[in-house]
């Protein structure tokens, strides 16, 4: 159960939390169900460090715990906070969530078929978790897509950027520590801008709705 | 001092008047201490900038920060872009802002956050242009769509922020595949090289490219594709574009325009050159023609179809992005020339055309062209810079992109890519008829009432200027330098530095063309 086998189960874990972020009907929720994704995201990290022996992987995985465990979602419950009742911030998503669950299931096959014929030695005994980690990219766009609430649609920029952190731990173990420090910075300003304009669009706008927001066309 | 000295000071300039103008505090401080930062920061981005561009183009290759940053022929030339159209739009700030101020939009707290994230959208397309190490260009692309939205949507009405939101949701989506991309060439590259550390690099990757698994990289490509795509504004990802441009201040949107989608091109290259190396050119120019086409049929008629001056200007910005990629769907010498030509060019002239749009609109206080008209009576310099700016935009001789669109269509014959040729002349046709009649419409006629008659401010005429006399400059010939490192930075996307060596690539392309079209590609690789 230790090793690469970890690794790979955690990997399932992640979609099954991603799944609950994109579901989750409050943004509230959606924040703490997403700190919980990180945390299995910093497991994933972790037993990789374990594994490969890479003592960079426990320098990210301390790092994603400070930034994506407890930095952005208390950004995003901060901003729920300054939005207050009246932008709707929990607005249902355009799909039920049978449909989603099934357009996920759908996404998580087609990469888990995209990888099998990728052939890296890197990635040969993650390609599960690398399928879940080209699978996040998708899950974010669809939750981006199928969001109402552009509250909402920021945890699909989350959870493509945790693919990413995921993809890099995988493919390039060995990278820089300047290089992480790069991506997972540029992640906590994209999720801060995100959620100031959000803050921004409830205040001057007095709608979080992305129905509303199509005055820009053509 | 040395320039991997210079570099940094570059990269420092904008960076330090972004953090000294956001720590001083908006309500005490006066707005000209802010304006006068930002010229100091400009001036030295605009003075070390073209010092390191005269450096590349007189052969020097420039390292900095071991390794991490690195200035060679290629991106000395969308450097000097920045540190030529920077300066003109950070000028032309200044009177656009204060007319702002004076119109009640912005406030003190808006004045400083736009002169703040104005030098940060600098110092990261410096960073963009300048970065050897590949993730860090994904960083500092995504670094410049986060240090742009607040200009984007400094207005803080509905629409403006409307556009910020689609543009930042947008690109950081499309940006991630580009990351993704980056990714599976990093690990290709960290197995095969005996340094994995040195796989982060481009100068180190190249050298090792024919040794990378083909499929992975031909993947990588549409991935990389796609992202930085996404950013550049290419059909189907441009989605982000007309909204941003038309909403930002003026300034912004030439900036964005002129250099912004330049430096995602600049990426889309970097990894056009790495996957050619690997697979052969036909399978990124195939990919670069679908996308380039798509670009060029879709936004040809948008530009003709929109009655908004700045989506209009918006929608060309997108049909040009198109033709770029359609000149590296060509390849050859000539293609790749034409499309290195084409980024300069149109870069100038967009800049040129958004500066003045801004005037259009301090004087006419809308951008809806049904209710433009006389410009050439209510404001006479800026409506002849306007006729002159929308002729240089439809590639009219003696124009810099008439050398370009040129240059594009020889390349075309030399690969015997027909279709392509018919299809972007057709394209090219739309827009000069939607050109000329926002001349017709604009510039001639009578000045509707309650426009008073009378041009902007000097300093909102000087860039335009400017930009327009560089944009004659490139039409009329291009300068020997300039034509040199052209050369150069087509052989670097050529990979051919050393079967190029003493051979000049104008003149083998031409002489190709007369001779058999097939032949620059069978001389130069």
């Amino acid at each position: 159960m230790f090793g690469y086998p970890l690794v790979n189960v955690l990997g399932a874990c992640l979609i099954i939390t991603s799944m609950m972020v994109v579901l989750a009907r409050a943004g509230r929720t959606a924040a703490w169900l997403y700190s919980l994704q990180s945390l299995v995201l910093v497991g994933v990290l972790a037993s990789l460090g374990f594994v490969t022996g890479s003592g960079e992987l426990f320098t990210w995985s301390a790092t994603a715990f400070a930034t994506k465990v407890v930095l952005v979602p208390a950004i995003l419950l901060y901003a729920l906070k300054k939005i207050g009742d009246d932008a709707q911030a929990d607005l249902p998503p355009k799909l039920n969530p049978m449909k989603s669950v099934a357009l996920v299931a759908v996404e998580v096959f087609v990469c888990f078929v995209a990888v099998s014929g990728i052939d890296l030695p890197t990635a040969a005994e993650v390609k599960p978790t690398l399928a879940v980690s080209l699978a996040h990219f998708f899950i974010g766009l669809t939750c981006i897509v199928t969001q109402r609430s552009i509250f909402k649609q920021i945890f699909g920029y989350c959870l493509m950027e945790n693919g990413s952190h995921v993809s890099l731990a995988l493919l390039a173990p060995e990278a820089p520590e300047l290089v992480e420090i790069g991506v997972a910075t540029d992640a906590i300003f994209a999720v801060i801008i995100l959620a100031v304009l959000v803050v921004r669009m409830a205040r001057y706008a007095h709608t979080l709705d992305a129905d509303d927001l199509c005055e820009l066309k053509g | 001092m040395d320039y991997s000295t210079l570099l940094i000071i570059m990269l420092g300039c904008p960076l330090a008047a972004a953090l000294l103008i956001a720590v001083l505090p908006s309500r005490s401080v006066p707005q000209g201490i802010y304006a006068a930062i930002h010229l100091v920061s400009l001036a030295g981005v605009a003075v070390a900038g073209l010092a390191l561009v005269a450096s590349v183009f007189f052969g020097a290759d420039v390292f900095a920060l071991g390794g991490w940053f690195h200035l060679d022929g290629l991106s000395a030339l969308f450097l000097g872009l920045i540190a030529v159209i920077a300066p003109c739009t950070g000028v032309y700030s200044l009177p656009y802002v204060a007319h702002d101020v004076a119109d009640g939009r912005l406030g003190p707290s808006q004045v400083k956050q736009y002169y703040a994230f104005f030098s940060l959208f600098v110092f990261s397309m410096i960073l963009a242009v300048t970065s050897n190490n590949i993730i860090m260009m994904w960083v500092s692309v995504e670094a410049t769509t986060l240090s742009t939205v607040f200009l984007v949507g400094v207005y803080r009405t509905k629409l403006a922020l409307e556009a910020a939101w689609k543009y930042v949701i947008v690109c950081t989506a499309g940006v991630a595949f580009g990351l993704f991309g980056t990714l599976l060439v990093y690990a290709n590259a960290a197995d095969v090289m005996a340094d994995a550390h040195q796989a982060v690099f481009w100068t180190a990757i190249l050298p090792n490219a024919s040794l990378l698994d083909p499929s992975l990289m031909m993947i990588a490509f549409v991935f990389a594709a796609i992202g930085f795509g996404t950013k550049a504004g290419l059909f189907p990802m441009h989605t982000w574009l007309p909204d941003a441009h038309s909403e930002a201040p003026s300034p912004v949107s030439a900036l964005l325009s002129g250099v912004l989608l330049k430096c995602a091109i600049l990426i889309v290259l970097r990894f056009y050159i790495l996957t050619a190396a690997n697979v052969g050119p036909d399978f990124p120019q195939m990919v670069m023609m679908i996308l380039g086409v798509l670009s060029v049929a879709y936004a040809a008629f948008e530009v003709y179809r929109q009655g908004d001056l700045k989506r209009k200007l918006a929608y060309s910005s997108c049909e040009n992005v198109g033709l770029i990629a359609v000149c590296l769907g060509l390849g050859g010498p000539l293609g790749i020339i034409a499309a290195l030509v084409h980024c300069v060019a149109h870069g100038l002239t967009k800049a040129l055309m958004f500066c003045l749009a801004g005037n259009v609109m301090m004087k006419y206080h809308t951008r809806d062209l049904g209710r433009i008209g006389g410009l050439l009576k209510a404001a006479p310099v800026t409506g002849v810079l306007f006729v002159a700016g929308c002729l240089a935009l439809a590639g009219f001789p003696p124009f810099a992109l008439f050398v370009s669109e040129m240059a594009m269509i020889l390349a075309g014959v030399a690969a015997d890519c027909w279709w392509a040729v018919v299809l972007v002349l057709a394209a090219l046709v739309v827009v000069i008829m939607a050109l000329v009649r926002m001349i017709a419409g604009s510039c001639l006629g009578r000045v509707p009432e309650g426009v008073s008659r009378g041009d902007v401010g000097v300093l909102a005429l000087v860039p335009e200027a400017v930009l327009l006399a560089l944009v004659v400059m490139l039409g009329v010939a291009l300068p020997g330098p300039l034509a040199s490192s052209i050369e150069d930075a087509t052989a670097i996307v050529m990979n051919c530095e050393s079967a190029c060596e003493g051979a000049s690539l104008f003149d083998d392309a031409l002489a190709a063309l007369a001779d058999d079209p097939a032949k620059p590609e069978e001389v130069l690789l």
